[in-house]
């Protein structure tokens, strides 16, 4: 039987603790990694068929950046790039789509601000903000990722892992610290096979255990709320001129708030009045 | 992979670096030509998006000098052509880019920028 994902708590720095629990696995499982993680998501692909013509967008936490060479049908039209904390994933991300062409990739930190201040039309960050280990880390990287795009109109899109499996699922999640909106921090295995690991001369598989926080319902829109108030955006729609009192000229609008396939998603559109 | 459209976004995040900290100055650089497909439509929709001089500066400090000192109004084919070019087909694979302001040195090794900072630098 495959090994479980446990409930864990997090001891230590969060920085320290990612370091251990996250990127040094994510370097040494990513070959294997990698060929598991091939087929772009539907609201993913949705999202980036989009974008008009010339856009530029960031993707925060990009892996082997199987998002990095979409949309399929208009290869070219727009330009996204890379970052992670993982060099061994970009190295394959560089070569994203196996069509010759060599993508764009950033070794960074997503709680980093490597950039021009909004310079980016959108941004994507799939399947990474999880794996952030305070709640105080996962609303930065929201804030980050809606200070690099434009406040006019820059677009984001987040993903991350909730509580909520998919039926399909074979996961059971151990729920016992949730409660209401707060989410769960679990350890998920990985299974390295002798395989995986080239010809050593090891018996027993080894077991990496990367850490996760499973969102809760409502968690990840929190998150969003909180980091529009700390940069002072309206949260909503758009505001006409003259409903806007004088305060207000910035916003983000949460276009869509949502669960697909045992994630939590949600798209921002920023808007600024003129 | 460092081309010159990614160049033209990323800029020093050093703890306090705010001023001047964009465009990186390229150093020791060495680079690699690689032939990309002409998408005049995307050009056109992204140009209004690029810091005209750190794309042009960059260009030159790579030996490209086809690049005018002011964006064009004109976009005929010739300097479309030479700014797919320059943003798309010049790759910094090895060298440095430093900061102009607090002189930090962002790594480029094997085509990929390091832009991680140490936890005493992140602000
Ligand atoms: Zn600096």
């Amino acid at each position: 039987m495959a090994p479980q994902v446990q409930a864990t708590s997090i001891d230590g720095e969060p920085q320290v603790y990612e370091e251990k629990n996250v990127h040094a696995i994510y370097d040494e499982i990513a070959p294997h990694f990698s060929s598991t993680r091939y087929k772009p998501w539907p609201i993913i692909a949705a999202f980036i068929s989009s974008l008009p013509i010339g856009w530029i967008g960031l993707d925060s936490g990009t892996g082997n950046g199987k998002y990095l060479p979409l949309p399929f049908d208009r290869p070219g039209a727009i330009c996204t790039i890379g970052l992670d904390r993982s060099r061994n994933l970009l190295n394959i991300a560089k070569n994203a789509g196996n069509t010759g062409k060599i993508r764009d990739v950033v070794l960074g930190d997503i709680l980093g601000r490597g950039w021009r201040v909004a310079a980016f039309d959108y941004a994507i960050s799939i399947a990474t903000i999880h794996h952030l280990a305070t709640h105080e880390r996962r609303k930065t990287a929201v804030k980050r990722l809606i200070e690099a795009v434009s406040p006019n109109h820059g677009r984001v899109l987040i993903y991350v892992w909730a509580i909520e499996q998919d039926a399909l699922s074979k996961r059971t999640i151990p729920v016992d610290g949730a409660t209401g909106t707060r989410g769960q921090d679990v350890v998920v295995p990985w299974v390295l096979s002798r395989q995986d690991k080239g010809s050593q001369a090891s018996t027993e598989p080894q077991v990496l255990n990367r850490y996760y926080h499973m969102f809760a319902k409502g968690e990840l829109s929190g998150l969003v709320q909180d980091a529009a108030s700390e940069l002072g955006l309206q949260l909503g729609p758009p505001l006409g001129l003259g409903e806007a009192p004088i305060s207000i000229s910035r916003g983000v609008e949460m276009v869509q708030d949502g669960w697909e396939r045992s994630n939590y998603y949600v798209e921002l559109r920023c808007w600024e009045l003129p | 992979m460092v081309r010159l459209i990614t160049h033209n976004l990323l800029a020093c995040h050093v703890k306090g670096c705010n001023t001047n900290n964009f465009p990186l100055q390229f150093k020791d650089v060495q680079i690699e030509l690689r032939e990309a497909e002409f998408n005049p439509d995307f050009l056109k929709g992204f140009m209004p998006k690029l810091e005209w001089k750190a794309l042009v500066d960059a260009a030159r400090q790579l030996g490209d000098t086809t690049l005018p000192l002011e964006q064009p109004e004109m976009l005929d084919d010739e300097f479309l052509k030479n700014l797919h070019h320059v943003l798309l087909e010049i790759h910094v694979e090895e060298g440095v880019m430093t900061c102009s302001n607090c002189k930090h040195e962002y790594p480029v090794s094997n085509g990929i920028p390091n832009m991680l900072l140490a936890e005493h630098e992140i602000g």
